[in-house]
């Protein structure tokens, strides 16, 4: 089971919940054990940058800790966990972009030939900077679904919208993002 | 679930922009980050505390002070009390009583006024008092000699 089956979560993730509210540590371990990965994931998508990422991952699990007695009695932890960390992503990048503290992604190491690795850098600049000027719906939808491999059901879910405005955004957005980069062509 | 044939195609390049892999350390290091950033909350969670439970912490000390209020209380009373004792009155009897050898009767101290007649009688008697004098001294009467 992945952790992002927020349509189908584990059996016992109300009991896991339910225990949190009593102030159990282990099976909060068990929660943050079982999204951390699919969390950072999310949110570097957002934030591409691993240190901002990562503060933003533990920001959220406190967060939902926190308001776990705002979650329905029986609800799936997972839809209700990426909407949290979703809008803190949106949330954190717009403070991050008032500072200036942010301007430049992570660079990718590990490539041999530092020419590719300029270009790729280029590259993720240019996405990165033509998805953040997506609406914030739109640019949610096309991280999850395009980035992180979430389906229409699960995203629906997540933002609490129909399925159909769920494709709609995502047509939308593809659209847009096309169009944005075409502006700017990829480098060679 | 299986995208429309209406959807538009994927940006392949948006691959990019995937988070790096992680080491299992990094990964790791994360988690207990977060659980121990954690911690105080859930302990706040465990064990609510409820009223009864911040009385019955007080309840101890409580019942000293009570004890020790009450014996302070009590002891201020009785002594009190004590202060306000009136002394009983006694006879002109007891004042006056003849001493062993006969001669002059012994003054015993009193806690009442003393008594005029008493004292009058005394310094009038001279020499030894006899049995009779004392007699009539004890009845009240005076000799006046």
């Amino acid at each position: 089971m992945t952790a992002r089956e927020g349509d189908s979560p584990a059996h016992d993730e109300p009991f896991l919940v339910e225990r949190v509210r009593q102030g159990d540590g282990q099976a909060f371990g068990m929660l943050v054990e079982r999204y951390s990965d699919q969390a950072f994931a999310v949110a570097y998508g957002f934030l591409q940058h691993a240190e901002d990422t990562e503060d933003l991952v533990q920001d959220a699990f406190i967060r939902a800790l926190e308001k776990i007695d705002s979650l329905g009695r029986g609800s799936s932890f997972g839809p209700w966990f990426y909407r949290l960390l979703v809008n803190a992503a949106l949330n954190r990048r717009k403070y991050l972009a008032r500072r200036h503290t942010h301007e430049v992604p992570d660079a990718v190491a590990g490539h041999e030939n530092p020419a590719a690795d300029a270009d790729r850098a280029e590259l993720r600049r240019q996405l990165a900077g033509a998805l953040s000027l997506l609406p914030a719906d739109l640019e949610t939808v096309v991280i999850l679904h395009d980035l992180e491999g979430f389906k229409h059901p699960e995203i629906a879910k997540i933002l609490g919208i129909p399925e159909g405005t769920c494709r709609s955004h995502l047509w939308k957005a593809r659209r847009q993002l096309r169009e944005r980069l075409q502006e700017h062509p990829k480098p060679d | 679930m299986a995208e429309r044939h209406d959807d538009p195609p994927a940006i392949i390049e948006i691959e990019a922009l995937r988070a790096p892999a992680r080491s299992d350390a990094a990964r790791q290091q994360l988690t207990e980050r977060i659980l121990a950033a954690a911690e105080p909350l859930l302990s706040l969670r465990r064990e609510p505390v409820g009223w009864w439970d911040v009385l019955a912490g007080w309840a101890k000390p409580g019942l000293v002070a009570a004890s020790l209020a009450f014996i302070i209380a009590a002891g201020a009373l009785l002594t009190s009390r004590v202060g306000q004792r009136v002394a009983e009155p006694v006879t002109l009897d007891e004042v006056l009583a003849l001493s062993e050898s006969g001669e002059m009767p012994a003054l015993l101290v009193s806690l009442n006024e003393p008594d005029a007649e008493a004292f009058a009688a005394a310094a009038l008697m001279e020499g030894a008092p006899d049995a009779d004098a004392l007699e009539s001294v004890n009845r009240g009467e005076i000799n006046e000699r």
